[in-house]
């Protein structure tokens, strides 16, 4: 197992070395799942074409791992409504003003939009008017999110966290037989705030081995060598070969900010449904900026219709699967969250070729 | 100076701006006739026609001027014709600079010159503020048939030649419309590529070739595939790319592939051929990054891309434009 710890150090190992591994340590017989829940994890994996170069019973399936995709129509649609009817700026990422939903996307629908490419814009913006910011994402966004609360903000900024916490995800989707995930690999970015030991409650609980992974291809290529590895011994770990990158405890300073901002609650994520303590809520003291506490609010389904996003969000389907995939579901018209974002993994899928 | 409606009332002011701004510089003297007489070398004669909307009308490694005549030139060129006259039609926008008329005039007039090609006829007219964005320029070519190519004679087996890095045009154009900052400025590849060509005529083995643009190598790739029936193979490490125009593509978010070019052409030759042709084009200083990317085949439909990790994916078109207005 030299090479594998070659890479386990993050030495330079070669692709076609390490696929020679992976067809070594493969049970053919076997089929084994792997899933990613994170965009530039997929995009790598598309990009290179990984997925040609393994054995069949091999499976990559990209899960949750984009922001704008998991976000609930009921968020977008109550924001759209609450800062319109309040003559407020609704202030968000590009990516969630394209998103459809049954009653529009926020770019039909916002009366005055504001789109910012940092969360800070929004706060700047909340200085002369009333401002409602729709603030998405993982762990990586949520820290810098906190960071505003620190900042004394002005009475007229509104915040409706759509934030959401990607082991909760994971958790429930190692619980969904249908699904069947093998193995995880865990997504870079959100690993440096978190810590590895952020997963090691899967690996233990679970029996399901986690690699967190860089977003080279030796890394992915790697991680499923390694995974290979815990499932032939039946030892499954929280492993890390993003090494220089991710400590085990993370980013102490971050954690420490989005503790006293937020408090940990059930949410709900297009596509899974409501999971317990996923989300993260703004704090009692802070709920005079919470704008899903301040103004009334909707209770919403999310409607599909033909498209099968729930699906590819929960790694039942894959995106050529989907009926309306490059038909009529396109970046430029998209159908569903999925092929919105360039995380999204309909998106990656359009634009790395033909399936 | 600026451009007002009256330079396209077809009266004394439009023969000045005509006068004083495309005459000038495209040296031509004499009564201003409605056709222009030209002689012909040959009985068989290439025409093609395009149309240029780009935007920014300036960008670097050319303007909308040079991009006009390159254009229309590289058409010509890839249909294995000699390029001999250029027509060149403009609509203005009321209000245009006329010191950055005078701009692209001039640089279609050195383009041409270098070429050795004429401008021989010309149209202006002037459009209302807003209903048109500064300058768009339409030109017609003609030249001399050399060599007929045609997808018949592309077979399983044959080479296929890149002549440059790819991506430059697309990106460069798209960085300056954007006004995004960047360490070091990538430069459109809009060239003639009459120079570098012309020799490869003289090659039977030659089969077809194609300049790149709108869509990139994948698509022109694509739709090779598609009229011949035939798959390509194409190899990633092999594909010229410029480190900086990969490094910023990656940041972006753009794949090279579907980037347009303007100064580079697509090449399918024998099998045999391949490496005098690659040699023969890198003896010209445009030509350095030649090489063979891939080849055809008969072993399935459509273009199959081999990364540089050995993986496999098969490229497909990108249905809508990722960057319009780009030439
Ligand atoms: S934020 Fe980073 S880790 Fe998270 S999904 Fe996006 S790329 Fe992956
Ligand atoms: S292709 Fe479009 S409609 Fe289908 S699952 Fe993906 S995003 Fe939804």
């Amino acid at each position: 197992m030299t090479i594998l710890k070659k890479t386990r150090f993050q030495e330079y190992a070669d692709p076609s070395e390490i696929i020679r591994l992976i067809n070594k340590l493969n049970t053919p017989s076997q089929s084994v799942r792997i899933m990613n829940v994170c965009g530039s994890h997929e995009h790598t994996i598309c990009r290179n074409g990984i997925r040609s170069l393994l054995p069949k019973n091999i499976e990559l399936i990209p899960g949750p791992g984009c922001p704008v995709c998991v976000t609930p129509e009921e968020d977008i649609i109550n924001a759209v409504e609450i800062s319109n009817r309040n003559g407020m700026v609704l202030a968000t990422y590009g990516d969630m003003v394209r998103v459809p939903t049954q009653a529009g996307s926020i770019r039909e629908k916002a009366k005055n939009l504001k789109i910012i490419s940092s969360c800070h814009e929004a706060l700047t913006t909340a200085k002369d008017k009333p401002v409602l910011f729709l603030s998405i994402g993982f762990e990586t966004t949520a820290a810098p999110a906190a960071s505003l609360f620190r900042m004394g903000p002005p009475s007229q900024f509104y915040f409706l966290s759509s934030h959401k916490l990607t082991k909760a995800a994971m958790k429930a989707l190692c619980e969904d037989e249908e699904v069947g995930v093998d193995a995880f690999i865990a997504p870079g970015h959100v690993s440096t705030i978190t810590g590895s030991r952020e997963w090691e409650e899967l690996s233990q609980n679970y029996g399901i081995p986690v690699v967190i992974a860089g977003f080279g291809a030796e890394d992915i290529l790697s991680s499923i060598a390694l995974i290979l590895f815990m499932l032939k011994t039946h030892n499954p770990k929280t492993e890390n070969v993003y090494k220089g990158v991710v400590k085990k405890e993370g980013n102490i300073r971050a954690q420490k900010l989005m503790k006293e901002v937020f408090d940990i609650t059930d949410t709900r994520w297009r596509g899974l449904g409501t999971i317990e303590n996923s989300g993260l809520e703004l704090k009692d003291s802070l709920s005079p900026h919470n704008a899903r506490s301040s103004f009334q609010w909707e209770r919403i389904d999310d409607e599909d219709g033909l498209c099968r996003c729930k699906d590819v969000i929960m790694g039942k389907a894959y995106p050529h699967q989907c009926p309306l995939f490059k038909k009529a579901c396109t970046p430029h018209t998209p159908k569903g969250a999925c092929m919105v974002s360039r995380e999204g993994a309909c998106n990656i899928w359009f634009r790395f070729g033909r399936w | 100076m600026r451009i007002s409606l009256f330079h396209g009332s077809g009266g004394k002011q439009t023969r000045k701006l005509i006068e004083e701004v495309f005459l000038k510089h495209f040296k031509q003297s004499g009564p201003l006739e409605d056709a222009a007489y030209l002689t012909v070398p040959s009985r068989q004669i290439a025409a093609t026609t395009d149309s240029f909307v780009i935007n920014p009308l300036f960008f670097p490694g050319g303007d909308i001027g040079k991009l006009s005549i390159c254009g229309t030139v590289n058409d010509l060129v890839v249909s294995g014709a000699e390029p001999l006259y250029i027509t060149a039609g403009f609509v203005i926008e009321e209000g245009f600079s006329i010191d950055n008329l005078n701009k692209i005039a001039q640089s279609m007039a050195e383009e041409a010159e270098k070429n050795r090609i004429k401008i021989v006829a010309g149209d202006t007219k002037v459009v209302e503020r807003g209903k048109a964005d500064g300058v768009y320029i339409n030109t017609a070519g003609i030249g001399t048939v050399k060599r007929r190519f045609s997808v018949e004679d592309v077979h399983p087996g044959d080479a296929v030649i890149i002549t440059g890095p790819i991506g430059e045009h697309g990106l460069c154009v798209l960085i300056e419309r954007e006004q995004l900052e960047v360490e070091s400025p990538v430069k459109s590849d809009c060239e003639s590529l009459y120079p570098l060509i012309s020799p490869l005529f003289e090659i039977p083995q030659v089969k077809w070739m194609r300049d790149p643009t709108r869509g990139g190598l994948a698509t022109v790739c694509l739709e090779l595939c598609e009229d011949t029936g035939l798959g390509m193979v194409l190899f990633e490490e092999k594909i010229p790319v410029r480190e900086e125009v990969q490094f910023l593509c990656e940041m972006l978010g753009f794949d090279p592939l579907y980037l347009a070019n303007e100064g580079r052409a697509l090449i399918v030759a024998s099998k045999e051929k391949a490496d005098e042709v690659v040699e023969l084009l890198r003896k010209h200083p445009s030509g350095k990054k030649a090489g063979v990317i891939g080849h055809i085949t008969d072993e399935f439909r459509g273009v199959k891309l081999i990364t540089e990790i050995k993986g496999e994916r098969f490229l497909d078109y990108f249905e809508e434009d990722p960057l319009p207005r780009i030439c």
